[in-house]
């Protein structure tokens, strides 16, 4: 009942948006009734009359709390604090006091279900946006995205919004139109971007002569240090990109620093040898298979960004090989640098450790200390880095990459004039008198529809204002343009629907669409579709899904819904956790649950598969991480594919290295926290949160009592037990994966036990039998995971209304064997997604 | 301050704006005599006469992002010449220039995503409810200065960190300010003036923003017509955007011309975040002397890193030290280098004659963090120290969780606005000013 009452207010908004004389009419209707109607309210104010009233209402208001006229059902906050309170006392026993009359354990059960509902109810209500999506900004990704079709600018290296604002969020979706908020400061930085992408874009005014480089000598490996490597003839590249103390793993061109003068396509030739694969020491000192091939890759390094010997936050791989043993080799790449970055080169599959490394081999050489320590060390009597280098190097039999040339040629002439201003001018050079129709036709594409009259007039305005204070026309032009790239039209996404309805228009439609499968601007043919015919819709849907660009549904629904864009927030520790790092595992778990869900689109296949399956996407870290042995082939261990294995263990996403590492902190598990993740994100029923005042678990892992000891005071107590008794087994039941996803059948001496019993009664003995029950229920994943689409889909969290829309999709999910791409379909042809 | 009805609407806003003057307390610029405390002067002198022989107040906020050690933060005794635990050893100099409080909190919880509430006792989540919505101390000062400094205030530090970091200054809006996050970054823009042609070519850029901000506004108002009520207000964002990005560039305009002052300190260069600290408080220190600002902000969040400790296993990871001794030991590690920095801070600020006192005495010095016990996540019991700004120091002050004598955070808060010169009687969740506070 307080469903429908909640379904009336929400009609009267809805109905407000189009007619305000019904409004009044409505809502005196509402008021005249006292909001009694939910069947639960009278219980509630009984339970509270009978047992909490008497010093909490009109005649004594102990504690300054008063409940008699408890507005229920809740739309304030003020309310929902005082029901929180009341919930809290008793869910911890404090309330009713010792005492006072109590209520049967019956009759308090069904109270704290009840006013937990009205809670849950009450917080809906205050979010709720009328069951219509609020005016929606672009996103960061969105904006990026979109700027990079616009100019038809390649911008793996190029992040414009490294200074906006974070975007907010809920439930961990990052679009939603009343969470995501415009301010002064991002503002100012769509202002800054727009004039930075702008000015880069039209940076050429004439066509860059091509220029060769050619690099022999002067190679440093390490920029910090002056001594010679090999007399400084030859690049050396001996670690992985991402080792704790990123001493070696970046080759940079010492004398090319300032990196290439215009932004374009370069060719690199490298002569280039891998060096001593097989080598005599210890495999387990460098963590890698020496059945591999050493692989070099080309990752950009912008001088200014920061040291260019580390890490850097814009480094793309922009090509990689596979390295013969034997003489050394030419090897040729064509890359796309931005103006002033430099290729460096990297050893993606190389040593973890180099520094460490270097110290192990001195010690096996002591015969050469004297030789190569300086005086520093000789006065500690241990050999220094320095000299455990020059050892390493003079006995020279450690795995390394040695570049013993470098030459590159470019920009390589392509058309004229470049592609981004073509995307802008058309094929066409900049003429002063088609400043207003050029201007026309790129804010009809940034707009994603017909730019007016007046809008044409105000950006005419910004030009000629240019123009009057002695700019050329085309500087006219460009102010123009960045005017475009911060104009509303262009920021947030059309709320157009179509005449006397709430469904959006056919443009709008496209809009939405695009964002949703391709998280950028709809292209030519989308728009040119009329959207609201069945046909043409399904027909765009199928296309696009084709599309490549639609990997962007994968990855930003996956950062939501499993909120993988946070992996690596809590970063695993170095210590215990290194494969974590030197492995790539943070790139390769993303890959692998992305490769996952691309599958089950291209096949339209059962989204049940998520809950269980045989098969996964790995790479050969993973495999081994996974303990599914060897792949086969070594010199393709880096590559993906698909694997099937027998193993119950994994399979599904309670298998995969992402959803383990995202539901641990880095160093420890805990149950609790993957047993809520579940039930929110695999379940869709998210437990209510814990009461204020319980006192906060002071984790004690000196081993003396194992977590689910600790956890037994959930046990303990009938009211913790309520909610616990839903979310604890389900966490016991992945104990057995540490905090990066791996298998440990024990921690110190004791055995891990992962079975339990769910509130159904149903038991499982572990994962595997956890897993099978989920397939059981798969209807209620399904709905979660509908949910969720929708929410992805239309930028607004669902609401009571949407309710009958998800069960709807759910029940015709069957027909299509669970399919992923019929699900998608089916979303985009509700009704949520098809209006405003 | 509407622009529609006014016949300079449709041309030029900004006009508007700097005709009238109202949207900030233009220092005065007209003789040399009307210089304020020391622009365009070497640190140290001062150039013309003073306006006035007074200084004002100046207010520091110093967060951490994982809170301190309890048993190695919080003395056993409370009063004067109390012993200092092992973390704050450093501050021994000082004692008599500080308070230590225990028993002072917001009364929320939430562990890390309670972090945004430090400064303003109102989680984000929570800010809609509120009448100044989730507003931070440091912010509702700034607004209190109009123009009067180049910089309202200066919010530096890391940008992130766990669940998104410190995240500790918030605007009256709901925005986060976003820290300035290196020092060289920080010392160009206080001290760096642009040449002349830079300076031209700046001017000339905000020129065009002002041109884009009447044209994009026109846009937004043309869409208003079209668009229901919840979208409205959520457009009503963009305008008031447009209003705070055009304050600053009138802010811009007015300083361009003034040039900076000159630090005598070499640029500094950027290296880690934990060796730059004293950096970071060192132009914090110039800032304030030199009255570039009145106000910072200092989050030390996810780049202060255990690496750099020469420890494993991560800030984070020892924060969750499950009572291990030797984790506790790298924690104690790299709360002991907060706590010297802070201490030389202090004393650099004591060193600084600021009138007739000492830099010190002008500035209200809050150090502490968000998080009460990290191991646990609990927000309550706040590790508080309070110092400088002309208040009566010297002791370790208690307050019950609890009951009568309970002191909500936000009573300090407000004190130190009131302090500042701000004319408030509430600010966040606060029922007074702090108790016990002279």
């Amino acid at each position: 009942m307080a469903h429908s009452l909640a379904s009336l207010e929400l009609l009267a908004q809805s109905l407000m948006l189009r007619s305000s004389f019904l409004l009044t009419g409505l809502v005196l209707v509402l008021e005249a009734q006292p909001l009694h109607a939910a069947a639960e309210t009278p219980k509630l104010h009984h339970f509270l009359s009978t047992y909490c009233n008497d010093c909490h209402g009109a005649e004594r208001q102990k504690g300054d709390r008063r409940f008699d006229q408890l507005e229920l059902p809740a739309s304030k906050v003020d309310t929902l604090i005082d029901i929180k309170d009341i919930v809290d006392q008793i869910n911890l026993g404090e309330m009713p006091p010792k005492k006072s009359k109590q209520p049967s354990s019956e009759e308090q059960k069904a109270f704290i279900d009840q006013i937990t509902a009205a809670l849950t109810q009450g917080r809906q209500a205050l979010a709720s946006t009328g069951g219509s999506t609020v005016l929606r900004r672009l996103n960061r990704h969105e904006y990026l995205h979109t700027i990079s079709d616009l100019f038809s600018l390649n911008m793996a290296a190029l992040d414009l919004t490294t200074k906006f604002p974070r975007d907010q969020s809920a439930e961990h979706m990052e679009n939603l139109g009343d969470v995501l908020q415009t301010s002064g400061y991002l503002l100012d930085q769509y202002l800054d971007a727009a004039d930075a992408v702008v000015e880069k874009v039209f940076a050429q005014q004439k066509p860059v002569k091509e220029e060769a480089w050619h690099f022999t000598k002067n190679f440093r490996s390490d920029l910090k240090r002056k001594e010679k490597d090999y007399n400084n003839a030859h690049l050396l590249v001996e670690e992985c990109m991402d080792s704790d103390k990123h001493t070696a793993g970046f080759g940079v061109i010492e004398d090319f620093v300032n990196g290439v003068p215009a932004d374009g396509f370069y060719e690199v030739l490298v002569l280039v040898k891998a060096m001593n694969r097989e080598h005599p020491y210890d495999p387990k000192w460098f963590g890698t298979d020496p059945r591999e091939p050493f692989r070099l890759g080309i990752v950009p390094g912008d001088a200014k960004a920061g040291p260019l010997d580390l890490p850097q936050p814009q480094q793309p791989m922009l090509a990689e090989v596979a390295l013969d043993d034997g003489e050394a080799k030419w090897f040729t790449m064509k890359i796309w640098l931005d103006a002033g970055h430099t290729p460096r080169f990297v050893f993606p599959n190389g040593p973890e450790d180099a520094r460490g490394t270097w110290f192990k081999i001195a010690e096996q050489h002591k015969d050469l200390w004297d030789q190569f320590m300086d005086e520093d060390d000789k006065v500690k009597g241990k050999i220094g880095i320095v000299a455990a280098r020059q050892i390493t190097l003079h006995v020279h039999k450690h795995p390394h990459i040695r570049i013993d040339e470098v030459k590159i040629r470019g920009p390589i002439a392509e058309t004229w004039p470049p592609a981004s201003q073509q995307a802008v001018l058309g094929k066409e050079a900049f003429l002063p008198g088609k400043v207003r129709e050029r201007l026309q036709s790129f804010a009809d594409c940034a707009y994603r529809r017909k730019a007016t009259e007046d809008e044409m007039n105000r950006l005419m305005a910004v030009a000629d204002q240019r123009i009057q204070q002695g700019y050329s026309p085309l500087e006219g032009f460009k102010a123009a343009l960045k005017a475009v790239l911060c104009s509303p039209g262009f920021v947030y996404l059309s709320q157009e629907t179509q005449e006397g309805s709430n469904k959006l228009s056919s443009r709008a439609l496209a809009s939405r669409l695009s964002y949703f499968l391709w998280s950028t601007m709809p292209d030519a043919e989308l728009m040119s579709q009329d959207l609201t015919k069945p046909e043409a819709l399904l027909s765009q849907i199928r296309r696009m899904l084709l599309d490549k660009r639609s990997d962007a549904l994968v990855a930003g629904f996956l950062d939501s819904w499993l909120n993988l864009r946070n992996l690596g927030g809590m970063p695993p520790d170095r210590g215990e956790f290194e494969e974590y790092y030197s492995k790539g595992f943070q790139e390769a778990f993303k890959t692998e649950t992305r490769m996952f869900m691309r599958d089950l689109i291209d096949r339209d296949a059962s989204l049940v598969n998520f809950l269980n399956s045989d098969y996964s996407f790995l790479n050969q870290p993973l495999a081994t991480h996974y303990e599914l042995g060897e792949l086969g082939d070594p010199t393709r261990a880096h590559e993906f594919r698909r694997v099937s294995f027998k193993t119950d263990k994994r399979g599904g996403l309670l298998g995969m290295g992402s959803v383990l590492t995202i539901t641990a902190n880095g160093i420890e598990t805990s149950p609790v926290t993957r047993g809520v993740f579940l039930l929110e994100n695999i379940l869709g029923t998210p437990p209510p949160p814990p009461p204020d005042d319980v006192p906060a678990i002071d984790p004690d892992v000196r081993g003396a009592k194992s977590i689910r000891e600790l956890l037994s005071k959930h046990r303990e107590s009938p009211n913790c037990y309520g909610c616990h008794q839903k979310i604890d087994p389900l966490g016991f039941a992945l104990e057995n994966f540490d905090a990066i996803g791996d298998w440990r059948p024990r921690i110190g001496k004791k055995k891990i036990g992962s079975s339990g019993e769910l509130p159904s009664g149903e038991k499982f003995e572990d994962v595997a039998g956890l897993k099978k029950i989920l397939v059981q229920r798969k209807d209620l994943f399904a709905r979660m995971f509908t949910d969720r689409l929708l929410t992805y889909a239309c930028g607004r969290r669902m609401e009571a209304l949407d309710e009958a829309t998800i069960e709807r999709i759910v029940a015709d999910l069957p027909k299509k064997q669970y399919g992923l791409r019929s699900l998608i379909e089916a979303v985009v042809n509700s009704e949520p997604f098809l209006s405003r | 301050m509407t622009m529609q009805t006014s016949p300079l609407a449709t041309s030029n806003r900004r006009f508007f704006l700097r005709a009238t003057g109202i949207s900030m307390a233009l220092p005065l610029f007209e003789s040399i005599g009307g210089r304020v405390f020391g622009q365009n002067a070497a640190v140290g002198s001062l150039a013309g006469k003073l306006v006035n022989a007074e200084r004002p107040l100046r207010m520091v906020c110093i967060g951490n992002l994982l809170g301190f050690y309890p048993p190695a933060f919080f003395p056993t005794k409370t009063g004067a010449a109390y012993e200092l635990p092992e973390s704050i050893e450093a501050l021994q100099a000082h004692q008599r220039n500080f308070t230590l409080y225990s028993g002072l909190d917001h009364g929320i919880k939430g562990g890390h995503f309670a972090m945004s509430s430090f400064l303003s006792g109102v989680k984000t989540s929570d800010a809609k409810g509120m009448p100044e919505g989730n507003i931070t101390v440091d912010q509702r000062a700034a607004e209190t200065l109009g123009g009067a400094t180049r910089f309202p205030s200066l919010t530096l530090g890391s940008e992130s960190g766990i669940h998104g970091g410190c995240l500790m200054s918030w605007t009256r809006s709901g925005t986060r300010v976003p820290p300035i996050t290196r020092p060289r970054e920080l010392f160009q823009k206080l001290f760096i003036n642009e040449d002349a042609s830079s300076l031209a070519a700046s001017m000339d850029r905000l020129d065009v923003k002002g041109s884009i901000l009447d044209a994009v506004t026109g846009d937004a108002k043309s869409l208003q017509r079209h668009l229901g009520q919840r979208d409205k207000e959520k457009l009503d964002e963009y305008f008031t955007s447009v209003r705070d990005v055009e304050k600053q560039i009138e802010l811009r305009r007015k300083w361009a011309s003034v040039p900076k002052p000159d630090p005598k300190m070499k640029e500094p260069k950027n290296t880690d975040f934990v060796s730059d600290l004293p950096v970071m408080y060192d132009l914090i220190a110039l800032a304030l002397q030199t009255d570039s600002t009145r106000i910072a902000t200092l989050e030390i969040g996810g780049d202060f890193e255990a690496s750099a400790f020469g420890l494993n296993g991560g800030y984070h990871g020892l924060s969750h030290h499950g009572q291990r001794p030797d984790a506790i030991k790298g924690l104690i590690k790299m709360e002991r280098y907060q706590v010297e920095q802070f201490a030389r801070f202090l004393a650099k600020l004591k060193s600084i004659e600021d009138g007739a006192g000492t830099l010190l005495d002008h500035s209200m010095v809050l150090f502490g963090s968000g998080m009460g016990n990290a191991n646990s996540h609990t927000n309550n019991n706040l590790p508080i120290i309070l110092a400088g700004g002309g208040f009566k120091h010297g002791e370790h002050k208690t307050y019950p969780a609890k009951g009568q004598g309970r002191q909500m955070l936000c009573n300090l808060y407000l004190s130190m606005l009131q302090r500042f010169g701000a004319e408030v009687d509430t600010f966040g969740t606060s029922n007074g000013t702090l108790t016990g506070l002279a």
